[in-house]
C-alpha cells in the first residue's frame, strides 16, 4: 500500500475580475509552455517515423546514379526509376493482383470474424471459453511455425502459384475475431432481444440489427485487415513462385547478389505504398480509429 | 537482418532435412541409381521440366538473359518445355536456393534442374537427392561436354564433382578481386600501385587515408556473407577451413589464427573499414572507401558507377601474404539434376548442356558480366574476344583462375550454421577486438560438433 502526503490547500485569496482574467491567462500560458516539451517529443517522433518514407520518395525521384547520395533533397527530379520499374516488371498487373488479394483476404477475414464473434457473444455453450482461448492461442503461434504445414496443404490442394493459395490458409484472423468479440460483447442485449421479439431469427438479427450498428467498427477493422494483407511478403513469396503476381514480390526483383538497384527498389516501393497511402488520405478517420480500437496506436 | 534470415533458413534446413530423408529422396536414391544410362528422348516425346534459378529472382539483364536462353533452347528442342522459376521465399538472391528446393521436396515437386551454390555441394549430393549426372549420361558424355571447342578452365571443370562423380555442372561463378578508385589513389600520390600483398595494400590504404581521413579498404571476406573468399585468404596463408579427409574443422589452427590476427592488425591500424557486406558493396561508389576486395561479379555495377561519376575504376588480383602466393576461391553455382524420372533427366541434361554451352556463356558473360568458364571464348577467334578486349578489368580475374581452389562445402546438415560460426568469429576477431586465438579455437570446437 502506498501513502500519499497531501499538502493542505492554501487559504483562498479574494481577487478582482481583472486580476482573475490575467491569472487565467498566465495559467493558460504556463499550460501551453508546459506542453512544449511534449510537443517537441511528438514532432521528433513524427520526423523519425516519416523520414524513411520521405527518403524512399526522394531516392525514387533521383537519377539512378545518384541513388546513394546522402543529400536530403532530391536534386534533379526524374521519373526514370519509375519508368524503368514499369518497363521491367508488370507493375500495373501486380498492383491489381495485390489489390484483389488484399481485398479478398480482408473481406473473408471480416466475414469469418463477424460470424465467429457473433457466436461467441450471443450464445452460451459448453466449451465456449476453451474455444475462444483456442482462437486467441492461434494468434500467438508464430507464422514460421505454421508456414511449412500450410505450404504442404496448399501444395496438396494444387493451389501453388495461385492467389487462392495465398488467401486460403489466412481466411480466419484470430485478431479480427478477438476485436469484434469485444464490440459484440458490449452490444446492447436489449436490441437483440427486441429483434427476436419482432420475429427475427439469429441470422436476420445479425444482418439487420447488429451489422448496421457495427458499421464504423467493421470499416475500421476492414481497413486494418486490408493494410495487413497488402503488406504480406514472406508467405506470398513462398506460394507465388513461378510468377511475379504480387507487388511485394516484385519489389524484391531489384535486389541482387551483384548489387542492388536502390533507385528502382525505392520507386517500386513507392508505387506499392500508394494504394495504402490513398486509403489513409481518404479514410483517415477510420484508419486512426482502427488503430485506436486495436490498442496499437 | 541477414544473420537472422540465415538462422531462419538454417532452422528450416534442419527441420526439413528430416522430412526429406523420410520421403526417400536422400543419398541412397542418388547413389543407388542403376548404372545404366538414361535413354535418349524420342523425336516426338514431349517432356516438361522445371528450372529453378536465382538469376530469375533479379529483374533486368539477369532475368532477360536467362529467359532468352530458355526460349532459344525451346526453339532448338521443340519437344522439351522448360518452366522457369525463381527460388521461393524472401531471402537475398542466392541465399535461399537450397531451402527453396527442400520445401518443394517436402511437397513432392522439387524442380527438375536447380542452380545451387557450391557451398551446398556436399548437402546436395548426400541429402538433397541431386542425381549423379556422370552415372545418368556417362562420364564420357560429361567430359566431352566440358571440353568441346572451348573447354572449361581446368580449375573450374570439376567444381561440381563429389566422390568421383559429377553431381553439378559448374554454371556461373566469380572470384575475389580488388577493385579500386584509381582517381582517388592518384590524389593520394599513388599511381599504378603494386597491390599483390596485404602489406602493400595497407601502405597504399594509409596514403589514401591520410588524404581522406577515413579507412580506405573494404574486405567482403571478413564480413558475414563473405566466407567463400575468406576460405581463399586462409588458404593463402597455409590454413584450411576443413581437413582434406573432411573430418576436422581447420579454422582453429595456428595458421588460421595467424591469418585472422594479420587482418585484425589491418583493422586496428585503421586500414580496414568495419562495415556490413551491403555497405561494402556501395562503399567505393559513394566514396567512403577507395578499395574493396569483393566478388568479380560486381564489376558491371562498379563500372557503371565509375563511368557516371567520372572516376577511373581499376582492379587487381586478390592480394596474398608476403612471400606466399594468393589462393583465390570461387563463389557461384552449378546446375544439378533433381528429377528421378529418366525422361526428365534426359531433358534436364540437354538443358544443362545448352545453358553451359559456348553460346550460353557468350550471352551470360557479355550481358550479365559473369566470368566465362569456357575461358577459350575470350581468346582470339572466340566469341567473347572483343568483349574481353574492351574489358581490361577481366584480365586479373581470368589470370587468377590458374590458382583457383574450390569453395569448400562443409559436411552434414548444419553446413549453414558452420559457415555462420566462422563468419561471426572472424568478424569478432578482426573488427571487435576479440582475441583471435581464443575466438577461432572456440569457433572451431563448436563447428566440429556440428559436422559429426
Amino acid at each position: 500500500m502506498a501513502f500519499v502526503i497531501v499538502e493542505p490547500h492554501a487559504p483562498l485569496k479574494t481577487v478582482s475580475v481583472g486580476e482573475g482574467t490575467s491569472a487565467l491567462r498566465r495559467a493558460a500560458a504556463r499550460g501551453r509552455l508546459g506542453r512544449v516539451p511534449a510537443h517537441l517529443l511528438l514532432i521528433l517522433l513524427a520526423v523519425v517515423s516519416i523520414y524513411p518514407v520521405y527518403w524512399m520518395f526522394v531516392t525514387a525521384f533521383r537519377p539512378g546514379d545518384e541513388a546513394l547520395s546522402t543529400s536530403p533533397l532530391p536534386g534533379p527530379v526524374t521519373l526514370d526509376n519509375f519508368a524503368y520499374v514499369w518497363k521491367t516488371i508488370p507493375m500495373g498487373g501486380m498492383l491489381l493482383n495485390t489489390f484483389g488479394m488484399a481485398s479478398l483476404l480482408a473481406v473473408a477475414q471480416l466475414l469469418v470474424a463477424v460470424l465467429a464473434s457473433y457466436g461467441f457473444a450471443r450464445w452460451s455453450f459448453a466449451g465456449k471459453k476453451a474455444l475462444y482461448l483456442l482462437f486467441v492461442g492461434s494468434w500467438l503461434v508464430p507464422f514460421q511455425v505454421t508456414m511449412i504445414p500450410n505450404y504442404l496443404m496448399v501444395s496438396q490442394m494444387g493451389l501453388l502459384n495461385t492467389v487462392a493459395g495465398v488467401v486460403l490458409p489466412q481466411l480466419c484472423s484470430a485478431f479480427a475475431v478477438m476485436m469484434l468479440r469485444q464490440h459484440l460483447e458490449s452490444f446492447p442485449r436489449e436490441l437483440m432481444d427486441a429483434a427476436q421479439m419482432d420475429g427475427r431469427n439469429a441470422w436476420q438479427t445479425l444482418w439487420q440489427v447488429v451489422i448496421p450498428n457495427l458499421r464504423p467498427a467493421l470499416a475500421a477493422l476492414a481497413i486494418m485487415l486490408f493494410i495487413s494483407a497488402w503488406n504480406e511478403y514472406l508467405w506470398p513469396t513462398l506460394i507465388m513462385q513461378k510468377s511475379q503476381d504480387l507487388v511485394q514480390v516484385g519489389v524484391r526483383a531489384f535486389l541482387g547478389a551483384e548489387g542492388n538497384n536502390w533507385g528502382a527498389v525505392m520507386a517500386a516501393s513507392a508505387m506499392a505504398c500508394l494504394p495504402v497511402f490513398l486509403i489513409y488520405v481518404f479514410l483517415q478517420r477510420y484508419v486512426v480509429d482502427a488503430f485506436v480500437r486495436s490498442g496499437l496506436k | 537482418m541477414l544473420s537472422r534470415r540465415k538462422t531462419l533458413l538454417g532452422t528450416l534446413a534442419a527441420l526439413t532435412a528430416l522430412g526429406i530423408s523420410a520421403c526417400g529422396t536422400g543419398a541412397g536414391t542418388g547413389q543407388n541409381q542403376a548404372a545404366s544410362l538414361i535413354p535418349e528422348l524420342g523425336k516426338d516425346q514431349k517432356v516438361e521440366i522445371t528450372f529453378e534459378s536465382y538469376n530469375l529472382a533479379q529483374a533486368g539483364v539477369w532475368t532477360d538473359t536467362i529467359k532468352g536462353l530458355i526460349g532459344d533452347f525451346e526453339t532448338a528442342h521443340p519437344n522439351i518445355t522448360v518452366h522457369a522459376q525463381a527460388p521461393q521465399g524472401g531471402g537475398a538472391v542466392g541465399s535461399n536456393t537450397v531451402s527453396s528446393v527442400q520445401t518443394q521436396l517436402l511437397a513432392g515437386h522439387a524442380p527438375d534442374v536447380s542452380q545451387l551454390t557450391f557451398d551446398s555441394l556436399d548437402f546436395a549430393a548426400t541429402q538433397l537427392g541431386a542425381q549423379p549426372i556422370s552415372d545418368l549420361v556417362g562420364a564420357k558424355a560429361v567430359e566431352d561436354h566440358l571440353d568441346g571447342a572451348h573447354p572449361f578452365h581446368p580449375n573450374a571443370k570439376h567444381l561440381g564433382d563429389w566422390n568421383g562423380k559429377t553431381y553439378g555442372v559448374p554454371y556461373v561463378f566469380s572470384t575475389p578481386v580488388l577493385f579500386y578508385n584509381a582517381s582517388l589513389l592518384a590524389k593520394a600520390g599513388v599511381t599504378d600501385p603494386d597491390l599483390s600483398t596485404w602489406d602493400k595494400v595497407a601502405d597504399v590504404a594509409k596514403k589514401v587515408s591520410a588524404v581522406t581521413g577515413k579507412p580506405a579498404l573494404d574486405l567482403n571476406c571478413t564480413s558475414k556473407g563473405g566466407s567463400w573468399c575468406m576460405q581463399g585468404i586462409f588458404k593463402s596463408n597455409g590454413a584450411q577451413v576443413l581437413s582434406d579427409d573432411r573430418k576436422t574443422i581447420g579454422f582453429g589452427s595456428d595458421a588460421a589464427v595467424d591469418t585472422v590476427s594479420k587482418l585484425a592488425a589491418l583493422s586496428k591500424e585503421g586500414v580496414l573499414r568495419n562495415a556490413d557486406i551491403n555497405a561494402q558493396y556501395e562503399g567505393v561508389i559513394k566514396g567512403d572507401t577507395a578499395m574493396v576486395v569483393t566478388s568479380s561479379a560486381l564489376q558491371g555495377m562498379l563500372m557503371q558507377a565509375s563511368k557516371k561519376a567520372g572516376w577511373q575504376l581499376k582492379d587487381a588480383a586478390m592480394p596474398g601474404f608476403a612471400g606466399k602466393q594468393a589462393v583465390p576461391t570461387n563463389s557461384g553455382s552449378a546446375l544439378f539434376i533433381l528429377s528421378s524420372d529418366p525422361a526428365k533427366q534426359r531433358a534436364a541434361w540437354e538443358f544443362i548442356k545448352w545453358m553451359t554451352s559456348d553460346k550460353a556463356y557468350t550471352e551470360i558473360s557479355s550481358k550479365i558480366g559473369y566470368l566465362p568458364l569456357r575461358t577459350g571464348l575470350t581468346e582470339k577467334g572466340g566469341s567473347l574476344y572483343e568483349w574481353a578486349q574492351k574489358n581490361p578489368l577481366l584480365a586479373p580475374n581470368l589470370a587468377q583462375l590458374d590458382r583457383l581452389q574450390p569453395w569448400v562445402s562443409y559436411p552434414g546438415n548444419s553446413y549453414v550454421q558452420v559457415d555462420d560460426i566462422l563468419a561471426t568469429a572472424v568478424e569478432n576477431a578482426v573488427y571487435y577486438g576479440k582475441d583471435p586465438k581464443q575466438t577461432m579455437t572456440d569457433a572451431a570446437k563448436r563447428a566440429q560438433d556440428l559436422i559429426h
